[in-house]
């Protein structure tokens, strides 16, 4: 069976304009130009956010170095920080789910595309008012990516760049959120012939999950900047101790989620890629998508471990839901480590990065559960150890699945396959990189030295540990040399017409978006490449092995 | 059942939601915790209402697709209006009066359906 191709999309009577210029660009409606945008810009941000790190781990190399000001130190790790979690992971994240799930339910778009569009350009734009910081006399903000009241109020923190944060956050959140209804509404409601919930990917199920985090968690954020905007006008507000408290929950009920939401489509990334990669189904589907919803519910109920130290958490509760987030964890890494097992591995870049993923993200995890209980949340809070742990999460977790995402779906996006030494090269420096930059924040963590001071004192022993860190950092920055001028290159390749060309399944793939062309047309299908029938969640590899079969008993019916 | 699995999965897991905030009830926690999980719970549940009259209204999987293109140039005048409006809360409401022109305009390419038509 096969399925019609979609109707023709509406006339519009518009300016007509052509499809590569920018106006068409600014202006599309076609879910995988607003998806591209979307990456493109976290990734662009991705690199600023990188030299705002690079400067700091040059800042801490040694004892008592200055080679940035205090103030801009501080204006450094808060922007670092709200731009990785606020403008780079989470729209990257969502930025998949806009261009992949309407092509792996076999839709021709996106719902409310405009609003898409629209909710692209809020982020892009806050992205910009956060940044425009800089250029302020003060300075940017100064007040960590979570800003706790008072430090956060206009006594403590003067100046028009707290503003400006608060402000651009703001429109990127509320933008992320626009995004987050249209992926959710497209996975729910949009789906082609016969792709049942049951049938749907992996990673278009970690999409609704992530979306259900995302409408549930990211309203309670913009009613933390919208309190806080309230306290910076009548700095009165946070002399009650109960609104610097409430503060911390209406900002940690978004803030543990959006871990989540950072992770999810990582990991669902890596589950595609490692069952590509192994020839194998994903082993243990129907587990993994109730154990994602389970990890989603449970997400929603323990942020309060972030207020362990303050005294005024419930903490039995939060201690106890953070650490049954090993049973939902457990279930899909077991589905991981089920997938590979047996399978014949091809060792492509994309399957480099999904591969370190598992034991990276694990540290990041476990160390996870540790902070979750309180007896050593007391010891290690607001030090390097926390720092080393989401750093294990984010970076050594969710940035390698990242990277195994754009290697695996860079062919189906652009047309031309991504350079493969140059991937492998990108590969190991970041694996050493990433190791010996945040394992040894765990020992200086546990040694006492703690998070956001802009240097310190050569008796205090921490030295040749912050050295290694700063070591690790600079082969983190030759690694995403390597990736960013693999990119460029094989761009600028294609422009001139020399890049190798794509397939429209350069690895063999199961899901819908490897049965139409590299790249997708408009409306994503054509009567030339239909949707295949759809009868499971990997459609592609049953069509492949129902030819084989075919061809077998073809074989095996001659004389 | 299958047909519904949708509205299943968003009211299913506000109500995971729900029972979770019932466990802390339990525990003890200030009230404003209650009002603000209690408040996603209820907006998690009128999610499951909408994606429930969505699927009444059609079919649960699709062959046919209305792909809506109309006024996509109003966006981002749009955006750069709620961007003035943003922008107000730093710099002073005089910017409003910025805003207030660059939204009505987003208002009228909408109105008129006005995009950009790639040829």
């Amino acid at each position: 069976m096969t399925v019609a191709p979609p109707t023709a999309k509406e006339g519009t009577g518009g300016r007509p304009v052509p499809p590569s210029g920018w106006l068409a660009w600014v202006t599309s409606t076609d879910h995988k130009r607003i998806g591209v945008l979307t990456i493109a810009t976290s990734l662009v941000l991705f690199l600023v956010m990188g030299t705002f790190a690079l400067t700091m781990r040059a800042q801490l190399a040694q004892p008592e170095q200055h080679l940035v000001s205090t103030e801009l130190y501080n204006q450094l790790f808060t922007i670092h920080g709200s731009g990785m979690i606020y403008m780079v992971v989470t729209p990257f994240a969502i930025g998949m789910g806009v261009y992949l799930v309407p092509l792996q339910i076999g839709a021709p778009g996106i719902a409310i595309p405009r609003l898409t569009l629209l909710g692209y350009w809020l982020y892009a734009l806050g992205a910009l008012v956060m940044l425009a910081g800089f250029a302020t006399p003060g300075g940017a903000h100064a007040d960590g990516w979570f800003s706790y009241p008072p430090m956060a109020d206009s006594v403590h923190s003067p100046g028009a760049g707290s503003d400006l944060w608060i402000a651009g956050v703001f429109l990127a959140t509320t933008g992320t959120i626009v995004m987050g209804w249209a992926v959710l509404w497209t996975g729910l409601r949009k789906r082609t012939h016969g792709m049942t919930m049951l049938r749907l990917p992996v990673f278009s199920w970690s999409m609704i999950a992530t979306c259900l985090m995302v409408i549930g968690a990211f309203p309670a954020l913009l009613a933390a900047l919208g309190l806080l905007a309230v306290g910076r006008a009548n700095p009165a507000i946070f002399e009650a101790n109960v609104w610097n408290i409430g503060y911390q929950h209406l900002f940690w009920f978004y803030g543990h989620p959006v871990v989540y939401v950072m992770f999810f489509p990582y990991l669902a990334a890596v589950s595609e890629v490692l069952a590509v990669f192994s020839g194998r189904r994903f082993f243990g589907y129907r587990g993994t998508v109730l154990s994602l919803l389970v990890f989603a519910g449970l997400s929603m109920s323990v942020w309060g471990h972030h207020m362990f130290a303050t005294g005024q958490a419930t903490n039995d509760y939060y201690s106890l839901t953070s650490i049954a987030l090993l049973v939902p964890a457990g279930v899909e890494y077991f589905a991981m480590i089920g997938t590979i097992l047996g399978g014949r591995l091809r060792l492509g870049p994309p399957m480099l990065f999904a591969l370190a993923f598992i034991p990276q993200f694990l540290i990041g995890g476990l160390t996870g559960i540790m902070l979750g209980t309180p007896v050593i949340d007391y010891h290690v809070t607001d030090s390097y150890f926390v720092v080393a742990h989401l750093h294990y999460v984010l970076f050594a977790g969710s940035a390698f699945g990242l990277f195994a995402a754009v290697y695996f779906w860079f062919p189906k996006v652009t047309g031309v396959m991504l350079g493969d030494r140059a991937g492998r090269l990108h590969f190991w420096l970041l694996v050493i990189g990433t190791n010996v930059t945040f394992l040894p924040m765990f020992a200086l963590g546990y040694l006492g030295m703690p998070r956001r001071v802009s240097a310190y004192a050569s008796f205090e022993g921490f030295g040749w540990l912050n050295l290694l860190s700063s070591v690790g950092a600079a082969f983190l920055a030759a690694s995403v040399l390597v990736f960013a001028v693999n990119v460029l290159w094989t761009l600028r390749r294609r422009t001139l017409g020399s890049a190798e060309r794509a397939p429209d399944d350069p690895w063999g793939g199961h899901t819908l978006e490897w049965a139409t062309t590299s790249p997708p047309p408009r409306l994503n299908f054509t009567p030339d490449h239909p949707v295949p029938p759809v009868t499971s969640f990997a459609p592609l590899l049953d069509q492949r092995q129902r030819r084989e079969e075919g061809a077998a008993a073809g074989d095996g019916s001659r004389p | 059942m299958k047909r519904h699995l949708s509205v299943l999965v968003v009211a299913g897991w506000g109500l995971l939601n729900g029972v979770l905030l019932a466990v802390l009830a339990v525990y003890g926690e200030s009230a404003m915790v209650f009002w603000l999980w209690g408040g996603v719970v209820v907006l998690l549940e009128l999610a499951a209402v909408a994606v429930l009259a969505s699927s009444r209204l059609g079919p649960d999987q699709h062959v046919r697709y209305r792909v809506p293109d109309r006024a996509a140039g109003a966006v981002v005048p749009a955006a750069f209006g709620f961007l003035l409006v943003a922008l107000a809360f730093v710099y002073g409401a005089w910017l409003l009066a910025l805003a207030g022109p660059l939204l009505l305009v987003a208002v009228a390419l909408a109105v008129r359906g006005t995009t950009a038509r790639e040829e």
